[in-house]
């Protein structure tokens, strides 16, 4: 393989200079908090208004938070930066087509920086709400240790991310198999994957072993 | 209890700046199951002191905490 080339026109998207906002904002509005409640602490006691503001500034600084952690964790470092992921998004760069997601993530066929979450969430707020609710109990799966090797999807894969981009497609269209409507309802009733039977496996089987040999 | 509750909140803030700073697998973990209930029990102490003291009756007067 030859080396990742570097230059500022294969970031993406482009990194434009100025200030980041999202990490900025929580701690500019926990500082004057971490104040009022250093002297609380100190003091055993705050007046009425230091009090307000010592409620009132951590509660807006975990709402800038959640907005930062909700829009952070869509980033595909962020996915693998917990080692039973890690062996997955490096295996997103392997360019001999082993697997749909390398397919996608090395043909540009989903953004990038946030491939991880192209795929596994769906459409709306409430695609959003849903991958969210997802990514906590994966947080707690993976704090606790309650989970099983190799990974498996929780439920099938909902086929509506990929006809998100696929279903008008004319290469997706012109596809006889596509065509056909024993398939149609066999893929939109999940009784059939594209995976397995007509494309390769989402994700290379010994990715899903946390960097484990499969056994 | 104030004491308490500063200490929490103070926690829960040190974890939010923690996450800001490197957002990650461990820190948002962190943020989400440590932060938020740290910072939840300690407003839940606040308003529980200052119900004591009779904030959130009428005609009761601001009082220092």
């Amino acid at each position: 393989m030859s080396p990742t080339p570097v230059g500022s026109l294969f970031i993406s998207p482009p990194v434009a200079p100025g200030v980041d906002w999202t990490h900025l904002l929580p701690i500019l509005v926990a500082i004057p908090g971490v104040a009022i409640l250093v002297w609380g602490l100190v003091r055993g006691r705050l007046p009425p208004a230091a009090g307000v503001a010592g409620l009132v500034l951590p509660i807006a600084a975990y709402g800038f938070g959640m907005l930062m952690v909700m829009e952070g964790s869509k980033d595909v470092r962020f996915c693998g930066s917990c080692h039973l992921m890690t062996p997955i998004v490096a295996s997103l760069r392997a360019t001999d087509g082993s697997s749909l997601a390398a397919i996608h993530f090395t043909r540009g066929l989903v953004p990038t920086n946030e491939a991880c979450y192209a795929c596994h969430s769906g459409y709306g707020i409430w695609g959003t709400f849903e991958a969210k609710k997802a990514g906590a109990m994966h947080m707690l799966h993976n704090l606790t240790g309650h989970y099983a090797l190799p990974l498996e999807l929780n439920g099938p894969f909902d086929i509506a991310s990929c006809l998100g981009c696929h279903a008008g497609a004319a290469s997706f269209r012109d596809v006889e198999a596509h065509q056909d409507p024993d398939v149609q309802q066999a893929l939109l009733s999940h009784t059939m994957a594209c995976t397995g039977a007509c494309h390769p496996a989402a994700h290379p089987e010994e990715a899903l072993t946390g960097g484990r040999a499969p056994s | 209890m104030i004491r308490v509750a500063c200490l929490l909140a103070l926690i829960a803030l040190a974890i939010l700046i923690m996450t800001a700073l490197h957002l990650d697998g461990a820190t948002a973990t962190m943020f989400s199951f440590i932060g938020i209930p740290a910072l939840a029990v300690a407003l839940g102490l606040y308003v529980i002191k200052r119900w004591q003291l009779g904030a959130f009756r009428r005609g009761s007067g601001p009082s220092t905490t």
